[in-house]
């Protein structure tokens, strides 16, 4: 077969393979519950069904040993089906052992068998055919364990939904097509912007025409008076008149099509909210579809340690951003292995304690508003020993012995969450590590979720998880530095402020701020970052801050601005880049710009390694000669800034020729430097105007060019530029060298 | 006029060469009848032969080819497979990344995913001479890897024939050898496309 094919055909196998694993897993789980009799003759029918198709499809791409598999699992339970045989636990720890086993063939189903396999799939395939004739030999390591607590179970039946099949990746990408047409809704209400400030300018023409207007008439009517008419003064009065016509009928149309535009962006506004609202909700998934594993996660655990433990579940429709139960699906059963490993005790200890025999976890989802969830993950068993806790952070030299004492109650169980710290005496592969709280508490935090935990001894233990519905309703803070925005998670903000320079001192080499009689670390983003140090415009006498928690302490960290509060959709940092320090991801702005979103821990890591390193001496910041750079393409506007400003001087930057006489007017410069081939206004006209003006007359100006002919260089300086530099010889010092003979 | 037209019609019915016709079909009745001489059969065969004999060279397939996107950078002419690029775009925004190699010159929002941005002079280390645009992006990719390119203008797309990319030699390109597929007769410096992507120097992963 055409090995393309049967590859295609294999991904196809197995995605439906892993469907049918789970339906046969939940379908046994209820029988397990001992449903009524018509309910259990329905679900094995059900089952018979799912083994049975399982089968055909082995077969038909040619996988034997699933198929051999799936035949044993369809005899068994087509004699369950006869009455021939009847369901007894040593059936389920085969049948779980079988789906198991089939679980573990997908993932390598292109590489032929190898011997333990096969010699596996012998093995159960000759239980299952034994099973069938109503023979269980005792499994070879354990004991049958008491069958779970019988109750009635009740399954909602309801017809299936109408669906189609849709790979996932194609629906990311038309959710971020999506996401990418709200900045065609901010363009047209940039467009809309415009357009009255050309009728604002009309406007005030029209002003200046009505104030020139009775000098007009009466002029006309003296020269009436005289009988002069039809002379050169006639022409312009007539010229004058037409062009105040021609500006009014001008004035009527752009009217008109302001109130289309206006219109328009009303309609694509809507139109991009609710396409956009709608792709989010097909991307949404009830919360159910992670219950299986979950459910099964219990079953398989509870059995090990050999506990018996309910799984009560609620809120199974509620619906959450498929991104977010995906990220969420291993911290739960992170969640449910704490509970199963420490919380819930063995049959024998609870009896003595008069709880029912059978554990329960509960597992429950519910809106707490249109946008979060809350998951609650609550055992019924034994509680945190927060002395033990409090003990083993001492001994691990996570906390000072005298720090224990001022901790409050809450502190004192969040150590919990301090990684590496863990009150199991043995280490196993599931818990016991003491990372995994911290790491499931960090996936919440980077969803913009919350966890916390409540415990209460003897009586069991509560985790609270705080989840955004969608992943688009993440809120941070954005703050500038140097000239670029970043974006900080608002759950990690404890507080935004600002203080005066003087609040800031310097204690044993290291600054600190004080805020509301607090001394906290002071550091500043940009050092901590390595952004440029170009002193700010003007000396402000304000710090603005954001304060973010850390496992050392508060840390307060300076910015230029903090710019305000805002939703951001959260994005990741591209293929390239698979982490980055002090980073955990990026956002595009309403404008279409994209941000990066700053990693809290790492950052709060960044800042004691830099505060500890000595901090640097702040540079006073004498007056600065500026200069205007003036460039089309960003890379080259930015390496000239940079240039520029590593040199010292201050730099303002324009796209074109119009930008930056509007730039001169209200920020004059010392300097300017200009590329020649731009659109709107090109280099040369820009010089042009410059010398023009009655202000800038003298104003240097230095033109960069790709041209480099003599009539070029010569039309360069008959429009008065001071200095012609062409690019294909550009570098650095010729550059700062002319600068400084100009300034 | 229309008197014109009306007479126009018989006459051309009149002149629909009956005559004509059947003098064809008589000559065609008698070719096919008479036997072609040994002579004239020879040299149908020997043309028909000379036509099956021929070089298929002339019949290219599309494997002798490669289809080469070109464009220039730092006045230079390079190419990059199209197979290994999906779209170009002009960069209009550019969002750096504190902390991150200067081959590494930001992030971008391309048709709403974000998308790394390199700069190859700085990447390869060639000379950093001259003040050049560098305000276009080639979207290169493959399953595993995407990331942009920039280029200081698209010079077109254009089929090269494999037989004739020359090895490059190092010292003439500035480029390490491991990335370059060759030269064009052209003289455009081809990359490898498959390479850049593969390779884990580009990939940015810091330590936690």
């Amino acid at each position: 077969m055409d090995s393309e094919l049967q590859k295609r055909l294999l991904a196809t196998f197995r995605v439906e393979t892993r469907e049918r694993l789970e339906t046969i897993g939940t379908s046994l789980i209820d029988l397990e519950r001992g449903p009524s009799a018509d309910l259990e003759q329905e679900l094995i029918e059900a089952v018979f069904r799912e083994t049975h198709s399982l089968k055909g499809a082995a077969r038909s791409v040619g996988i034997v040993a699933i198929e051999t598999v799936s035949h044993g699992l369809e005899s068994v339970f087509s004699a369950l089906k006869r009455r021939e045989i009847s369901l007894a636990p040593p059936v389920f720890d085969l049948m779980h052992a079988s789906i198991d086993l089939i679980g573990r063939l997908l993932p390598s189903l292109e590489a032929a068998p190898i011997p333990e396999e096969n010699e596996q799939v012998r093995a159960l395939n000759q239980r299952l055919v034994r099973a069938a004739k109503g023979q269980y030999p005792p499994p070879p390591e354990k004991t049958a364990l008491p069958p779970a607590e019988r109750e009635e179970t009740t399954i909602e039946k309801s017809a299936p939904p109408k669906t189609v099949r849709i790979a996932t990746e194609k629906l990311d990408a038309v959710l971020q097509q999506t996401e990418g047409m709200l900045t065609a809704k901010l363009a047209a209400a940039q467009q809309v912007e415009e357009l009255r400030e050309v009728g604002r300018s009309l406007a005030l023409w029209d002003n200046e025409w009505k104030k020139v207007q009775p000098v007009f008439r009466r002029l006309r009517r003296l020269r009436q008076a005289d009988g002069i008419d039809g002379d050169q003064y006639g022409v312009l009065f007539e010229f004058l008149d037409r062009n105040h016509a021609t500006v009014h009928g001008l004035t009527h149309r752009l009217a008109q099509i302001t109130k289309t535009a206006e219109l328009d962006h009303h309609h694509l506004g809507g139109m991009v909210e609710a396409v956009l609202d709608d792709v989010r909700d097909a991307l949404m998934l009830p919360f159910a579809s992670v219950l299986p594993i979950l459910e099964k996660s219990v079953r398989d655990l509870a059995r090990d340690r050999g506990k018996t433990v309910r799984l009560a579940t609620e809120g199974a429709s509620v619906e959450i951003d498929r991104r977010i139960l995906e990220e969420m699906k291993d911290p739960l059963l992170h969640l449910i292995r704490k509970c199963i490993d420490h919380g819930i005790e063995s049959p024998d200890e609870r009896m003595r304690q008069e709880k029912p025999p059978v554990g329960t976890i509960t597992i429950a989802l519910t809106l707490v508003s249109g946008n979060r969830v809350e998951i609650i993950v609550a055992d019924d068993g034994a509680g945190i020993d927060t002395e033990l806790l409090v003990r083993t952070a001492v001994d691990a030299g996570l906390v000072a012995p005298e720090e224990t004492e001022r901790m409050t109650a809450t502190e004192r169980l969040n150590l919990a969450f301090a990684s590496g710290l863990s009150t199991s005496p043995l280490i196993d592969d599931i818990s016991g590590r003491g990372l995994g709280l911290a790491i499931a508490r960090e996936r919440t935090a980077s969803l913009g979720g919350t966890m916390s935990v409540m415990t209460s001894v003897g009586k069991g233990t509560t985790f609270r998880i705080s989840l955004p519905l969608t992943l688009s309703t993440f809120r941070g803070v954005i703050v500038e530095v140097a000239g670029q925005l970043f974006v900080v998670p608002t759950t990690d903000v404890q507080l935004v402020s600002r203080r005066k320079k003087e609040a800031i001192a310097t204690v044993e080499n290291r600054e600190t701020i004080d805020l509301a009689g607090q001394h906290l670390s002071f550091v500043r983003l940009r050092d901590i970052l390595g952004l440029p140090q170009p002193a700010p415009l003007a000396e402000n006498d304000y710090v603005p801050l954001f304060v973010l928690a850390a496992d050392a302490g508060r840390i307060a960290f300076g910015v230029d601005r903090v710019v305000g509060e805002q939703e951001v959709v959260v994005k990741g940092l591209g293929k390239q880049l698979r982490h980055v320090r002090n980073f955990s991801g990026s956002t595009v702005l309403g404008n279409g710009r994209v941000v990066p979103i700053l990693n809290s821990r790492e950052l709060a890591g960044s800042a004691v390694q830099a505060a500890t390193a000595g901090t640097r001496a702040i540079v006073g910041t004498a007056e600065r000669k500026s200069v205007l750079v003036v460039e089309d393409s960003i890379t080259s506007r930015t390496l000239l800034k940079n240039i520029l400003e590593g040199a010292g001087y201050r730099t303002l930057t324009a796209v074109d020729g119009v930008e930056a006489l509007n730039l001169l007017k209200t920020d004059p410069v010392d300097l300017v430097v200009s590329d020649v081939d731009m659109p709107r206004m090109d280099g040369f006209e820009l010089t042009s105007r410059i010398r023009e003006s009655r202000e800038f007359a003298a104003l240097p100006v230095v033109l960069v060019t790709s041209l480099d002919s003599r009539e070029d260089r010569e039309r360069g300086i008959d429009a008065g530029a001071n200095a012609y530099i062409v690019k294909s010889s550009f570098d650095q010092s010729n550059l700062l060298d002319v600068v400084r003979r100009l300034i | 006029m229309e008197r014109e037209r009306n007479n126009a019609i018989p006459d051309r019915h009149q002149t629909s060469d009956w005559d004509e016709l059947r003098r064809r079909l008589t000559a065609a009745r008698e070719a096919i009848s008479r036997e072609p001489t040994r002579a004239e059969k020879q040299s149908i065969l020997m043309a028909r032969a000379a036509i099956l004999a021929q070089d298929p060279a002339g019949e290219e397939t599309a494997a002798d080819y490669a289809e080469v996107l070109e464009f220039r950078l730092a006045h230079e002419l390079y190419g990059i497979e199209t197979t290994y690029v999906s779209a170009t775009a002009p960069l209009l925004e550019l969002t750096p990344i504190p902390g991150t190699p200067p081959f590494l010159l930001g992030l971008i929002n391309h048709r709403g995913q974000i998308l790394s941005v390199i700069d190859l002079k700085k990447f390869f280390d060639l000379p950093d001479k001259g003040l050049t645009d560098l305000n276009k992006v080639i979207v290169v990719q493959n399953d595993e890897m995407e990331f942009g390119v920039l280029a200081d203008e698209i010079a077109g797309v254009r089929q090269i024939r494999r037989n004739e990319i020359q090895p490059a030699l190092p010292t003439l390109t500035g480029v390490r050898e491991e990335y370059l597929l060759g030269v064009s007769r052209e003289r455009t410096v081809l990359l490898d496309g498959r390479r850049l992507l593969a390779d884990r120097s580009l990939v940015i992963n810091d330590e936690e």
